[in-house]
C-alpha cells in the first residue's frame, strides 16, 4: 500500500486544501463546488479508510506517526506538530472520513444558496474534527479542538432553522466556556510536567498525586462533558440539532459529539487514571441519569428532530456509562457505541431531512401512513431506528450490550438502570415510527410526496452496510482498539494497585456504588 | 549627568536609532511641507522614514544590549521589537487614513507630522530607563495625540475627544510628575537601576505613593480600570485612524515601560494587581456586549485586552521564567496591533467610504457584498476572542501561561472566563456580517479599495503567521 504518501498530515489536510479548492471556483458554478467538494471527502475517505486498514490493533504503539518540531515555550517546553493513530482513535477518524461525502451528497437537496461557503465550511470542519482525533500534542489537539467550533457556528447561523442565531451562539459559548477552563489546566499541566507530547504526558500525569489529578481531570472533564454533552450541560444539544440544516445535525451527531467522548476516553480515563477511579461513580451516575433523562426528554417531543436530539443525549449517556465503569467489556462498548451513535443516529437525521426537504415540517402529528406513500424511506427509517434501538444482530446491540455487560460487573444497580434506557428507547422510538410511517394517510399533503431518490439511497447505503457488518462482525472494527485498551486498562489497574497500597483500610471496591 | 557631543559615539547611535530616524524624518517632512514643490514627495518620505526607523531597529535587534546616556536609554532585543511594533502600528494607522481626510485634507501633511512626532515619542518610552526619559518620550507621543484626536476640527465630536483626552491626559501626566517627585524625595534617584539598587529605600512610604502614583499614570495611557473612562469617548470621537494608531501604539509603549517599571513594586502588590486586571476584563467586557458602535465596542473590547496583558504582569512576580512576561506581552501586543489595527483599519474604511459612522447593523449583509472584508474582520474578530490558529489566541496562551506559573490560578480561571462574554460580542458582529441580510436604506458600499485592502491582507496575513508559525517570532524574543 503507498501508505509513505498517504500520511496522516495529507489526510487531516486534505479537506484543507479542497475547501481552498472550493474558494477559487467562481460563485455561480454551483455544480462545480459541489463536485469538488465531493472529490475531496471521497479522497479523503479512500485514504481514511487505507490508513485505518494499514493498523495493527494489537498494540498500543502509535502508528503513522509524524513527529515535526513546531515552535518552543518558555522554559524550553518544545511543542511539537505530533499526529499520530492508535486503538483509540482509528474507528473515529475511519468514520468521520467515512461521513464526508455522504453529507457532501446529501446537501444536493437541502442547501440552494450560499453552496460555496457551505462546502467550504464542511470540509474545514472535516479537517478540524480529523485534527482533533489524530493530534498527539496537548496544544496541537486544542488548537482542533477549538478551530473546530467555528465551521459548525457558520454551517448553524447561516443555514440553519428559524431560531438559528439563538442556537449558533448558545452551542458556541457553551462549548467555549468549557475548553477554556480546559485551557488553563493544560497551561498548568505543561508547565508542571514540562512536555506537550500526550504520549510522555499520560505516562508523567498518571504519577501525579490524586489530589491533583482530580483537580485536572475535573477541568479537562468539564469541557469534553459539554461536548458530549453530559446530563446537566445538554441543554445546548437540542437547540442545535433542532436549528441545524441536515448535513449539520448529521456531523454534529455524527462525529463532533465524540469528540468530547474520545476526550474523556484519552484525556480524562487514560491520562489522570487515579482521578478517574474517584470519580467513576460520579460520572456513572450522571450517565445513568443521561440516559433517563433523555429518554423521558424524548417521549415528551413532537417535533420528531428535536426527539432524535434528545434520544443522542440517552445514546450518550450510555458511553459515558460504559467508559466510566473502568471496564474492558465497558471500554470496547463505549468506544464501539461511539461510531455506531454516529452511524445510526446520522442515518436518522439524513431521513428526517430528506421528508422535511418535501414535506415542510418536522412536527410527528404532521404525519401519518407515509410507508404506503414513500416506501423506500420506511424501510430505511424502520432500519435505522432499528439499529438505534438496538436490535440483534445490528451495530446498536453490541454496543448497549458490551456497555450494559460492562457496567454490570462494575455496579448492578446502575446497570439495571441503565437498562430501563433501552425500553425506554425502543418505546419512543417506535411510537414515533409508529406515528410518521404507519396507519391512514391523515393529511392530503402527504399524499403527493415522492419517494426516496437514487442519490438518497446510495448515500445511505454505506451507514446501512456498516450497520450491519458491525452488527455481524463486531470483533472486525473491536479488534483495531484492542491494544489500545489494554493500554488504558493497565494504567488504572497501577493507579488502583497505587491506591489500595496507600489507604490502610480495606477499601469497598473500587466500582461499587455503595447504596445509601 | 554629563552630556555633550562626545557620548554621540557609534553605540549610542546605533541604541537611539529608530529614535534620529523618526526625528530627521519628521524634520524633514516639516521641510517639504514649506515647500510647495516638494510636496508629491510626502509619501513617499513617509514610508521612507518608518522603514528607516525599522532598519534602525533590526540593528539592535539580536546583539547585546546598549545602553546609552548613562544609562538612562537602552536599545536591546525586546526595545527592538517593540520599535518595529510601533512602525507597523503607525504604518496600519496610515495606509487606512489614506483617503479618509475630505475637510482636512489639505492640512494631511500635518496629520503625517503629528504621527511620526508621536511613533517618535513610542520609541522613547519603550528604551527609556529613567523616569524623566520616559515622560519626556510620554509628552512627544500625547501631545501630538491631543491634536490628531481633534484633527476633525469641523466636528464637534473630534474637539470634544482631543478635549477630554488633553484634560485628563494632562492630569495623569501631572500625577505622573508628582509621582516621580516622590521617588526621588524618597530614593535620591530617578533611574530603574538606582531604584532597583535601593530597593530598601523603595520601601519606604514616600517612595512607595511615588510608585503607585507612576503606575496609574501609566495605567491611564494602557486604559486600566478606574483609569479607562476615557476610552470609549476618545476612541469614538477622534478620527478613525487615530484611533487605531492610539489603541495599538500607545498601549504598547506604555507596557513597554511598566514592564520594567514594575520590577520597582514591592512583591505584595501582585494580588492587586491581579484584582485590578480582573476589574479591567470585566468593566471592559461587560461595557462592550452592550454597545452598537464599531468603535466603541473596539474601545472596551481594548480596555479588556488591556486588562488580559496585566494579567501577566501580576503573574510576573512569582513566576520561576525570567522574561517569560516581557515574551508574553510583546507577542500579545503585536498580535493586538495587527488584528486590532486591522479591525480598526477596516471599520475606518467603511466610515470614509459612507460618511457614516459604522454600527453593527450597518455591517449587516456585508459578506454577500465585501466577501473579503467581511472575511478579514471575522478573522480578526476570533483573533481578539482568541481562537486558535490566530495570533490572539497564542498570546492569551502565554499571558495565562505567565499568571499559572505565577501562582495565579484562580484569577486565570476567572480571566478566561471573563474572555467568553467576549466572545459574545465578537461573534454578534459576525452574525451581522454573515447570518443577517442588509438592511433597507443603508447600503453596504460596494467601491473596492486597493489600498486599504492589502494593508487588511497584511494584518490577516500576520495574525495567521503569528497563530500558526509563530516560532520565528518566540524564539527571537527574550
Amino acid at each position: 500500500m503507498p501508505t509513505n504518501v498517504l500520511t496522516l498530515s495529507v489526510l487531516v489536510f486534505l479537506p484543507l486544501v479542497g475547501a481552498l479548492l472550493v474558494a477559487a471556483t467562481p460563485s455561480k458554478a454551483v455544480g462545480l463546488q459541489r463536485g469538488v467538494a465531493l472529490l475531496a471527502t471521497l479522497a479523503v475517505a479512500w485514504i481514511g479508510v487505507v490508513l485505518c486498514l494499514d493498523f495493527d490493533g494489537s498494540t498500543a504503539v502509535i502508528q503513522h506517526a509524524e513527529n515535526v518540531p513546531w515552535f518552543t515555550l518558555p522554559g524550553g517546553v518544545d511543542v511539537r506538530y505530533r499526529l499520530g493513530m492508535d486503538g483509540i482513535s482509528v474507528l473515529l477518524v475511519g468514520l468521520t472520513a467515512i461521513l464526508g461525502p455522504i453529507v457532501v451528497l446529501s446537501t444536493w437537496g437541502h442547501i440552494h444558496q450560499r453552496v460555496k461557503e457551505f462546502m467550504i465550511w464542511l470540509l474545514v470542519m472535516q479537517t478540524g474534527m480529523l485534527g482533533v482525533f489524530l493530534s498527539l500534542d496537548l496544544i496541537l489537539f486544542y488548537v482542533f479542538w477549538e478551530t473546530s467550533l467555528v465551521p459548525l457556528y457558520f454551517i448553524l447561523g447561516i443555514w440553519g432553522g428559524e431560531r438559528r442565531l439563538y442556537a449558533t451562539i448558545k452551542f458556541f459559548l457553551y462549548t467555549f466556556a468549557g475548553s477554556v477552563v480546559m485551557l488553563i489546566a493544560a497551561i498548568w499541566l505543561i508547565w508542571t510536567t514540562n512536555t506537550t507530547d500526550v504520549m510522555r504526558l499520560l505516562d508523567v500525569a498518571g504519577a501525579l498525586p490524586v489530589d491533583t489529578q482530580l483537580w485536572l481531570f475535573a477541568a479537562f472533564a468539564l469541557a469534553f462533558a459539554i461536548k458530549v454533552p453530559v446530563m446537566p450541560f445538554h441543554t445546548w444539544l437540542p437547540d442545535a440539532h433542532t436549528e441545524a440544516p441536515t448535513s449539520g445535525s448529521v456531523i454534529l451527531a455524527g462525529v463532533l459529539l465524540k469528540m468530547g467522548t474520545y476526550g474523556l476516553l484519552r484525556f480524562g480515563i487514560a491520562m489522570f487514571p487515579g482521578a478517574a477511579l474517584e470519580a467513576a461513580p460520579w460520572m456513572m451516575a450522571l450517565g445513568v441519569l443521561g440516559i433517563v433523562y433523555g429518554a423521558f426528554l424524548a417521549m415528551a417531543q413532537t417535533d420528531v428532530k428535536r426527539l432524535i436530539a434528545c434520544s443522542s443525549v440517552s445514546h450518550l449517556g450510555y458511553v459515558v456509562l460504559g467508559l466510566f465503569a473502568l471496564t474492558e467489556a465497558g471500554l470496547r462498548g463505549s468506544l464501539l457505541q461511539m461510531v455506531n451513535h454516529g452511524l445510526s443516529t446520522g442515518l436518522l437525521f439524513l431521513l428526517i431531512g430528506m421528508i422535511y426537504e418535501r414535506r415542510h415540517t418536522r412536527a410527528l402529528d404532521q404525519y401519518g401512513g407515509i410507508a404506503s406513500v414513500m416506501p423506500f424511506f420506511a424501510l430505511f427509517l424502520v432500519f435505522a431506528v432499528l439499529s438505534s434501538v438496538g436490535l440483534p444482530g445490528l451495530n446498536g446491540f453490541v454496543g448497549e450490550y458490551l456497555i450494559l455487560l460492562g457496567t454490570w460487573q462494575a455496579s448492578p444497580w446502575l446497570a439495571a438502570i441503565a437498562v430501563t434506557g433501552v425500553i425506554f428507547g425502543a418505546v419512543y422510538l417506535l411510537m414515533a415510527t409508529r406515528k410518521m410511517l404507519f396507519g391512514p394517510v391523515v393529511h392530503s399533503e402527504n399524499r403527493a410526496l415522492n419517494d426516496l431518490n437514487g442519490r438518497e439511497i446510495g448515500l445511505m447505503l454505506p451507514i446501512v452496510a456498516l450497520c450491519i457488518w458491525i452488527g455481524v462482525q463486531p470483533n472486525v472494527f473491536l479488534d483495531r482498539a484492542d491494544g489500545s485498551l489494554q493500554d488504558v486498562l493497565s494504567r488504572l489497574e497501577r493507579a488502583r494497585a497505587a491506591r489500595t497500597a496507600s489507604v490502610e483500610i480495606v477499601p469497598v471496591h473500587r466500582l461499587e456504588i455503595e447504596p445509601r | 549627568m554629563s552630556s555633550g557631543l562626545a557620548q554621540l559615539s557609534q553605540a549610542t547611535l546605533d541604541a537611539t536609532g529608530p529614535f534620529l530616524a523618526l526625528a530627521v524624518g519628521v524634520l524633514v517632512l516639516v521641510l517639504v511641507e514649506i515647500l510647495p514643490a516638494l510636496k508629491a514627495l510626502r509619501s513617499t518620505l513617509f514610508l521612507a522614514t518608518l522603514a528607516a526607523a525599522a532598519w534602525a531597529a533590526t540593528r539592535t535587534l539580536f546583539g547585546p544590549e546598549i545602553s546609552a546616556f548613562d544609562g538612562t536609554y537602552v536599545a536591546n532585543s525586546t526595545t527592538s521589537w517593540w520599535a518595529l511594533l510601533f512602525v507597523s502600528s503607525t504604518l496600519i494607522a496610515w495606509v487606512f487614513g489614506r483617503r479618509y481626510y475630505r475637510e482636512e485634507a489639505r492640512l494631511e501633511g500635518e496629520h503625517d507630522i503629528l504621527l511620526l512626532t508621536a511613533a517618535s515619542g513610542m520609541v522613547l518610552m519603550a528604551g527609556s530607563r529613567d523616569l524623566l526619559v520616559f515622560f519626556v518620550g510620554l509628552e512627544t507621543l500625547s501631545v501630538p495625540l491631543y491634536a490628531l484626536s481633534a484633527f476633525r476640527r469641523s466636528r464637534s465630536e473630534s474637539v470634544e475627544a482631543g478635549l477630554k483626552y488633553f484634560v485628563l491626559g494632562a492630569f495623569a501626566a501631572a500625577v505622573y510628575l508628582m509621582g516621580a517627585a516622590f521617588v526621588y524625595a524618597g530614593t535620591g534617584t530617578i533611574t530603574l537601576d538606582g531604584m532597583l539598587a535601593r530597593s530598601d529605600l523603595l520601601q519606604g512610604p514616600l517612595a512607595l505613593t511615588g510608585v503607585a502614583m507612576l503606575v496609574g499614570a501609566i495605567f491611564f495611557k494602557i486604559s486600566v480600570f478606574p483609569f479607562h473612562l476615557w476610552v470609549p469617548d476618545v476612541y469614538q470621537g477622534a478620527p478613525s485612524p487615530v484611533t487605531t494608531f492610539m489603541a495599538t501604539g500607545t498601549k504598547a509603549a506604555a507596557f513597554a515601560f511598566l514592564l520594567p517599571l514594575s520590577f520597582a513594586l514591592p512583591s505584595q502588590s501582585a494580588g492587586f494587581i491581579a484584582v485590578i486586571a480582573l476589574l479591567t476584563m470585566a468593566v471592559g467586557n461587560l461595557g462592550a456586549l452592550v454597545q452598537t458602535d464599531m468603535k466603541r465596542l473596539l474601545a472596551y473590547s481594548g480596555v479588556a485586552h488591556a486588562g488580559t496583558m496585566l494579567l501577566a504582569i501580576a503573574g510576573m512576580f512569582e513566576d520561576p521564567e525570567t522574561g517569560a512576561t516581557s515574551q508574553a506581552i510583546l507577542f500579545y501586543m503585536a498580535a493586538y496591533t495587527f488584528t486590532a489595527g486591522g479591525a480598526f483599519g477596516l471599520v475606518t474604511m467603511l466610515e470614509s467610504q459612507t460618511g457614516l459612522p459604522v454600527t453593527i447593523e450597518s455591517l449587516r449583509g456585508l459578506s454577500s457584498k465585501r466577501p473579503g472584508v467581511a472575511a478579514a474582520l471575522a478573522l480578526f474578530m476570533l483573533s481578539l476572542g482568541g481562537i486558535p490558529a490566530t495570533g490572539g489566541f497564542l498570546g492569551k496562551y502565554l499571558i495565562f501561561s505567565v499568571a499559572v506559573r505565577g501562582d495565579m490560578v484562580l484569577p486565570a480561571v476567572i480571566g478566561v472566563l471573563l474572555s467568553v462574554i467576549a466572545l459574545g460580542y465578537y461573534l454578534r458582529i459576525v452574525i451581522a456580517m454573515y447570518m443577517q441580510t442588509e438592511l433597507e436604506g443603508r447600503p453596504v458600499p460596494t467601491e473596492s479599495r486597493p489600498v486599504s485592502a492589502a494593508m487588511a491582507l497584511a494584518c490577516a496575513g500576520m495574525v495567521i503567521v503569528l497563530g500558526v508559525l509563530p516560532g520565528w517570532f518566540l524564539d527571537n524574543v527574550r
